[in-house]
């Protein structure tokens, strides 16, 4: 078996981690948004109408209640498999190429999970009770071309983010969280603060979806870089 | 004879610490060797350069001739599991079993089965919940299943029960008999895998004091007792490496043969002796008082 | 099992030629292999491997290729000859010196060897 396959199955043994722990916390989100749908009901709201076809599509918590868990994620696929992984006889490369592989995966998994949901969704005329869990302005607003791509997108950059952050630990023990937390802030607060007055409305109004898309392909590709570098030399003790 | 391992005046020095110091080892293909010494004497660090979890600051680590680091044909020949091995969040028993075989491509799920159950190791609690000696348990299976031409056992015997000690004897002789290997055993409890050994190294604080075919380094030193005059009468034609007195009776350990010579000196001056073990060797060696003696220069037989 | 006086192969030789002298291995008859050795005495099969050889040299054993070794015809009488060589630097030189530290005559060490061997 190769190493990088090898080492994805090394990451894919924990199946219900994978595959069963996000499923929960998307249903349980799920049960949340319902809860708060009926709540708003109850305070006098009207269903299916405008004003509350839009507060509901504002629902951000399918979009974003996963991330801690991908972040959690990431860093113990890492962190506390890394050492694991070198006792098996993985190479660092082959390591990091399978957390990758994995990550695309488990991203890739969830992204068909959310594009069933919503095809669900929309079929049940959102639940049979307008409540709006996936059909949302986060993910696309019900466009399946829209949704998959974020949600794939999304998912992997908050795993490899992760896994960064599991490497830099990894390398420098607890001082790695902390200067690359630091060095990541610092860095964005700098960018913004170059790339902020040069903003105006054009190039706001001018703004594209794919904007997104390509700046997540950039994260992911430089936290795996990233990522490779600080466990070339990193040494288990 | 070929060297399945070898290390060349390798040198890891760690932020504040120089872990090795100039060690400079090989292990023929094929010989059972000892990696003896105290608790951090290095060589736990040592096998971390073997299998590529680690690099030396200087000096070279070779593995079948090549360098294990990043070696991927290298490193699936190798079995390492430290005596402080981490596994990975929530694993059971079973993860490990089941991904072991894709990275061993010699791996025997049956001999694994049948030390699983001799070692009675539990399915159930997370493997970060077991004990001392299920954790050795563990690090056994994975390092005699795996039968990688090179298998690196660190401290085996931690936490292990007699009974435990003699199966992993067992299945480990019984198979290396069917499956020749190269084998690196470290321990600091060195009477109990004694007879096991053909090769031994012996380190203390970082650097390699001897190395040694087992027969010969057997017959290195020898233990001398009895009334402390007396003893240092026997004393004053050996290089010492140890002294321990109580009262007016004293042991030493010296370097020499125990030859005629010496049978009869010892018993002109009414002293006993006998051949040091390896265990002798090794606390004549790891107690702080023969520092000072210009014989601790690394002896080599 | 093993003691630290005389390297192990040695002292796993002798043990089997005893075993021979004593009728546990019968001329022609099989003994162990190495490996057999190495896991029934916990010992390293190279060292097990070692002892065989000795006594294959020695012309007590000889090996059958690709089936083990076995017990050479005579290998008894030779290993009796061989310690009754033996039995006066082993046994007699000990006791004669332990007589004369204690300060046993010849005829008193005499008569009690006598006394001993006759029940």
């Amino acid at each position: 078996m190769n190493g990088i396959q090898a080492a994805t199955r090394l990451h894919l043994t924990k199946k219900n981690m994978t595959f069963g722990v996000p499923v929960q916390i998307v249903g349980l989100v799920a049960v949340i948004s319902a809860l708060i749908a009926l709540i708003i009901w109850r305070a006098g709201g009207t269903p299916g109408s405008a004003e509350w076809i839009t507060g509901a599509r504002s629902n951000g918590g399918m979009a974003f209640g996963l991330l801690g868990f991908l972040v959690y994620l990431g860093v113990q696929s890492i962190a506390t498999t890394f050492p694991f992984a070198l006792t098996l006889g993985s190479t660092r490369k082959a390591f990091v190429g399978g957390t990758l592989v994995w990550a695309a995966v488990t991203s890739a998994y969830l992204a068909v999970i959310y594009a069933v949901l919503l095809l669900v969704e929309l079929a049940t005329d959102h639940w049979f009770a307008s409540v709006y869990i996936f059909d949302v302005y986060y993910l696309g607003t019900g466009d399946l071309l829209i949704l998959l791509p974020t949600v794939f997108l999304g998912s992997l950059s908050a795993l490899t983010i992760g896994a960064l952050f599991g490497a830099s630990w990894a390398r420098f023990g607890n001082r790695g969280p902390v200067f690359l937390g630091a060095g990541l802030a610092i860095g964005l607060l700098g960018l913004l603060a170059l790339v902020l007055p040069s903003i105006t409305g054009s190039v706001l109004d001018g703004f594209r979806l794919w904007w997104l898309a390509v700046a997540a392909v950039v994260i992911i590709a430089v936290s795996a870089v990233m990522t490779l570098l600080l466990l070339r030399s990193a040494v288990v003790r | 004879m070929t060297q399945a391992i070898e290390l060349q005046s390798v040198t890891r020095r760690f932020r504040n610490d120089n872990a090795l110091e100039d060690v400079t080892l090989a292990v023929p293909d094929g010989a059972i060797c000892g990696l003896l010494g105290r608790n951090g004497a290095g060589k736990t660090t040592v096998m971390s350069l073997i299998s590529g979890q680690d690099r030396p600051t200087t000096g070279r680590v070779l593995v079948d001739g090549d360098d294990p680091f990043e070696n991927e044909a290298v490193l699936s020949s190798i079995s390492f599991v430290r005596d402080n091995q981490r596994y990975p969040d929530d694993y059971f028993l079973h993860h490990v079993l089941s991904i072991a075989p894709a990275f061993a491509p010699h791996w025997d799920g049956e001999l694994a089965a049948e030390l699983v159950e001799g070692f009675r190791l539990p399915r159930k609690p997370a493997i970060r919940k077991f004990s001392r000696g299920q954790l050795s348990a563990v690090a056994i299976v994975l390092g005699l299943a795996s039968r990688a031409p090179v298998t690196l056992l660190d401290e085996p015997y931690l936490g292990l029960d007699a009974t435990a000690r003699g199966l992993f004897h067992d299945l480990l002789l019984r198979d290396l008999g069917r499956h020749p290997r190269t084998l690196l055993l470290s321990t600091h409890l060195i009477d109990e895998s004694d007879s096991l050994f053909d090769h031994v190294v012996l380190m203390d604080r970082g650097r390699v004091v001897l190395r040694a075919e087992a027969e010969e380094a057997r017959r290195v030193a020898m233990c001398v007792s009895g009334v402390a005059d007396a003893v240092q009468a026997f004393c004053a034609d050996y290089p010492v490496l140890r002294s321990h007195s109580i009262g007016g009776l004293r042991t030493s350990t010296v370097t020499g043969r125990l030859d005629d010579d010496a049978r009869s000196r010892a018993a002109t001056l009414g002293v006993q002796l006998k051949g040091a073990s390896l265990q002798d060797l090794a606390v004549a060696y790891g107690s702080g008082d023969s520092l000072q003696d210009s014989s601790k220069e690394g002896i080599s037989a | 099992m093993f003691t630290g006086d005389n390297p192990i192969y040695q002292q796993l030789a002798a043990r089997i030629a005893d075993d021979i002298v004593a009728g546990t291995y019968a001329e022609d008859a099989a003994v162990p292999s190495s490996n057999d050795f190495a896991t029934f005495l916990h010992m390293n099969p190279a060292t097990a491997g070692k002892a065989l050889n000795v006594l294959v040299e020695q012309g007590v054993l000889y090996k059958k290729r690709g089936v083990g070794m076995f017990v050479a015809p005579g290998a008894r009488s030779q290993l009796l000859k061989q310690r009754r060589a033996d039995f006066p630097q082993q046994f007699v030189h000990p006791l004669i010196r332990e007589a004369r530290a204690v300060g046993i005559e010849p005829p008193e060490l005499a008569q009690m060897i006598k006394e001993e061997y006759i029940p």
